[in-house]
């Protein structure tokens, strides 16, 4: 029965000319490192099959959204865990794609002719910081609401067309009804289809131009590897397997946090963004007055297009590893660094403490017990009630 | 044929086996909680309760008399007031019959023919007599007939 079936579909299809291109020999020097890029279409997978069951529960609007999504987590059948999985497969996503962006850059993969596989590798990195902030708007509580009040403000801040974009992004003025809709409509719609169109490209350019191995492999290590089925796409399954696993435990251990329901008058909540998007939170911080724009605009474009056109700027052909590049070894090790420290800095800034609405009855009326010391911490709640 | 293609030749056997063996476990730590997740709501138990129809004495008499009546009920994740119709009818006796506008067949609403003593579906061709049972068409069963209780001068349904 089988054969016959193989039989028929063989006179029908090139299937030996597939058979034989998967079978191509890889590169000869070859590590785990080359399982990232199998291992995030795995979770961008992930993605799509457990966000197409989640929106069968889920409703985008501002009365409904939050219910919704409780209603998952405690009273749909298995709904922690799939609502855990897409929660916390997103985290590891945003981990595997950097580790993939790095490995690529660590063995100068980006180099002739391999420039369009990078191109659109970093458009798909930022399709999944897209992915993210529309995603996490949608549970509608304090962070979601914030964080995108925040988020879209600062695209806000662009020159000439910031204002508009911020609009546009909204819906309107403020965050409301009509943004709700229209990031769901981007994150379940606009971008998988986005992403799915980048992934066949970027795979074929990956299969047409070949995997680049490590820079060890002479040209006739090229062609001279084990071959990338079944060897490769075997060792690619172990390390999905074990990301399955890990993803899986959190997503039955670590519950996803549902916070309030979002409230625009509740100034005792400390907005902060996802925790990939910290370290341009913590960025804002150093940049004031006229100079804020540095941090909101012109850093992470500037960083976003240099990543982009990395193989066009990097112009030297020859492929070292990142130890024999002393440019490339420090502005990648500085980056990673600082992108770390800004995230590092971001999560543990402290929270303010909440501001009293009204000053309390007891140190109103007996100032004169007051050292100069409280008095000028009490300077903070002076609301000019007396 | 050497040793070193033979095995070669077992190593790839391991790797496919390997990878179904993969595909298939995480297939299948996939496949049951995603089913149960979407098929869910089909174990739900809808919980039914006393509604209030109105005061049983201003109902004496009544003929299939047509009521519209709402009830708060959860509807997933929203509290809704759901909105149902019926006839009610004193049967002579202190005690009422009421049946639900929902047809037998397939769910359309019924509607009582005073002239010609019959209930018609609209949908099917369905026709009941005032008893609820099928005179022609195609429902498979009687209308049905609701629960009903007169406690303190109130006549309760159980809704449907």
């Amino acid at each position: 029965m089988n054969s016959r079936i193989s039989a028929f579909l063989a006179d029908r299809l090139p299937l030996k000319n597939v058979e034989n291109h998967i079978k191509k020999p890889l590169p000869k020097h070859i590590n785990w490192l080359f399982s990232l890029g199998s291992m995030a279409a795995f979770l961008l997978i992930l993605q799509a099959v457990t966000g197409a069951f989640l929106a069968f529960y889920y409703s985008p609007s501002p009365d409904h959204a939050y219910d919704a999504v409780n209603y998952i987590s405690k009273e749909v059948l298995f709904g922690g865990f799939v609502r855990g999985l897409h929660h916390w497969g997103a985290s590891v996503l945003v981990i595997v794609v950097f580790l993939h962006l790095l490995r690529v850059v660590a063995y100068a993969s980006y180099k002739p002719p391999r420039e369009m596989t990078w191109v659109t590798g970093v458009l798909m990195l930022l399709i999944v910081l897209g992915f993210g902030f529309t995603g996490y708007l949608l549970p509608w509580d304090q962070k979601a609401y914030w964080a995108t009040v925040v988020g879209v403000k600062i695209a806000g801040t662009a020159p000439v067309i910031g204002d508009f974009v911020a609009k546009v992004l909204r819906g309107g003025e403020e965050v409301g009804a009509v943004t709700l809709t229209r990031f769901y409509a981007l994150h379940t719609i606009w971008l998988p289809w986005l992403a799915f169109g980048l992934i066949a490209v970027h795979l074929f350019f990956v299969r047409y131009y070949g995997s680049a191995g490590t820079p060890k492999n002479t040209p006739e290590d090229m062609r001279s590897g084990k071959p990338f089925y079944p060897d490769q796409l075997f060792e690619d399954a172990v390390a999905i397997l074990i990301l399955f696993i890990v993803l899986a435990s959190m997503a039955i251990f670590v519950p996803v946090p549902l916070e309030e329901l979002a409230d625009p008058t509740d100034a005792s909540y400390d907005p902060r963004p996802e925790w990939y998007f910290l370290f341009l939170f913590q960025l804002l911080k150093y940049f004031e007055g006229p100079l804020e724009v540095v941090g909101t605009f012109v850093i992470p474009t500037v960083g976003f297009v240099l990543l982009l056109f990395l193989p066009f700027l990097d112009r030297k052909e020859e492929r070292t590893s990142l130890l024999k590049r002393p440019v490339a070894l420090t502005v990648t090790c500085l980056s990673v660094v600082l992108i770390m420290l800004l995230t590092i800095l971001g999560a543990i800034a402290p929270r303010l403490e909440p501001v009293p609405e009204q000053p309390p009855a007891a140190e109103q009326t007996a100032p004169s017990q007051e050292t100069p010391e409280k008095a000028e911490e009490e300077a903070v709640f002076d609301f000019g009630l007396d | 044929m050497t040793d070193v293609p033979e095995e070669g030749q077992q190593r790839r056997t391991f790797f496919k086996i390997g990878m179904a063996a993969i595909g298939g476990l995480i297939g299948l730590a996939m496949a049951i909680p995603l089913v149960g997740f979407a098929i869910s709501p089909a174990f739900r138990k809808a919980s039914k309760k006393w509604v209030d129809l109105g005061i049983a004495d201003l109902l004496k008499g009544s003929r299939y008399k047509k009521i519209n009546y709402t009830f708060s009920a959860k509807d997933g994740w929203v509290e809704t007031n759901k909105r149902r119709s019926v006839y009610v009818t004193d049967q002579g006796d202190g005690t009422f019959q009421v049946y639900s506008r929902v047809c037998s067949h397939l769910g359309c609403l019924v509607r009582w023919d005073e002239g010609k003593d019959q209930f018609f579906c609209p949908c099917h061709g369905a026709v009941f007599d005032s008893a609820g049972n099928v005179v022609a068409g195609p429902p498979p069963r009687p209308m049905d007939k609701l629960p009903v209780k007169v406690e303190d001068g109130i006549l309760y349904v159980k809704e449907s």
